[in-house]
């Protein structure tokens, strides 16, 4: 988990980005405990009011529909809030045909390239492969 | 796929991993917005109760609380702070000589050795490499500046 431009948006942009993980997060009809950490990272570094926090956890509850998500969304956070539901998307494993048919909506809104959710589960790819270095690094430490 | 046990550690575990980052961030003397930033996704993660945050913040005003931290936390919470307090350090773009000094500790806590230490920060430089494609991927603004050890 590294710094990015997301801390850069004003708070509504924050908030919508938020909105968009949530609604990814209840894609499946389930939340595994990954997703979850996942979403509550991203939450944390959106950097968002405690309130604005606790909206959004009970929208994992009743999510709200993924064209009111995209609504408040610029093309800045948009992108942003795709790459990260890539991200949660792949985190319980696999990407499934729902999440992956609404990254390609997502996608389609912003005007992306026909190919960027491929591209983005590819960096995804790469990215669970430094994180398992990491975490293989850590159980080399304990000898 | 997600794979990080920091959230499966005991809640009291969590408060110290999210209390020695908090000591991390503010070794330099100054906390800056990414700092911040990756301190809240760390506390996510772990998923520590949003009312433990609260008090865990103001450990950013308490920063003496270093020896009680590492002679009660585990091994496991230690190992846990020190990959993620390597990222942590980073986030300003730069290791401050403080938070090395900090880093250092928690490794000799840990029982981490220095060519282990160093294998941490060369799998942070890799790490912001991924980061920086994806940033370049989404077609987003690149962050000014890059690590630098």
């Amino acid at each position: 988990m590294l710094p990015d431009t997301l801390q850069n948006l004003p708070r509504s942009e924050r908030y919508a980005y938020a909105r968009l993980l949530a609604y990814m997060a209840r894609v499946d009809e389930e939340i595994t405990v990954d997703e979850l950490a996942m979403f509550e990272q991203q939450l944390g570094k959106a950097l968002l009011s405690p309130n604005q926090r606790e909206v959004l956890r009970r929208s994992l509850k009743s999510p709200p529909s993924l064209e009111e998500c995209l609504e408040g969304l610029g093309p800045e956070a948009g992108r942003l809030a795709l790459r990260d539901a890539v991200l949660m998307a792949a985190s319980d494993g696999t990407v499934d045909d729902d999440e992956l048919e609404v990254l390609k909506e997502i996608a389609d809104h912003l005007g992306l390239v026909p190919d960027a959710v491929q591209q983005l589960i590819e960096w995804t790819k790469i990215g669970y492969t430094w994180m398992q270095d990491g975490y293989d690094l850590l159980n080399a430490l304990q000898g | 796929m997600f794979c990080d046990g920091v959230a499966d550690l005991d809640a009291s575990e969590r408060a110290r991993y999210a209390d020695l980052l908090v000591l991390i961030a503010a070794a330099d003397g100054e906390l800056v917005r990414e700092e911040i930033q990756l301190l809240e996704g760390f506390m996510g993660r772990a998923m520590v109760h949003p009312e433990a945050r609260t008090s865990i913040r103001q450990g950013l005003f308490d920063t003496n609380r270093l020896s009680n931290l590492l002679k009660n936390a585990e091994q496991e919470t230690l190992r846990y702070v020190l990959r993620d307090g390597v990222l942590l350090a980073a986030a300003d773009g730069d290791y401050d000589r403080r938070e090395l000094r900090i880093l250092k500790k928690i490794a000799a806590a840990a029982e981490v050795g220095e060519d282990e230490l160093k294998s941490l920060f060369d799998w942070v430089s890799r790490g912001w490499e991924w980061h920086a494609d994806g940033i370049n991927l989404a077609k987003l603004p690149a962050r000014k500046g890059s690590l630098s050890e």
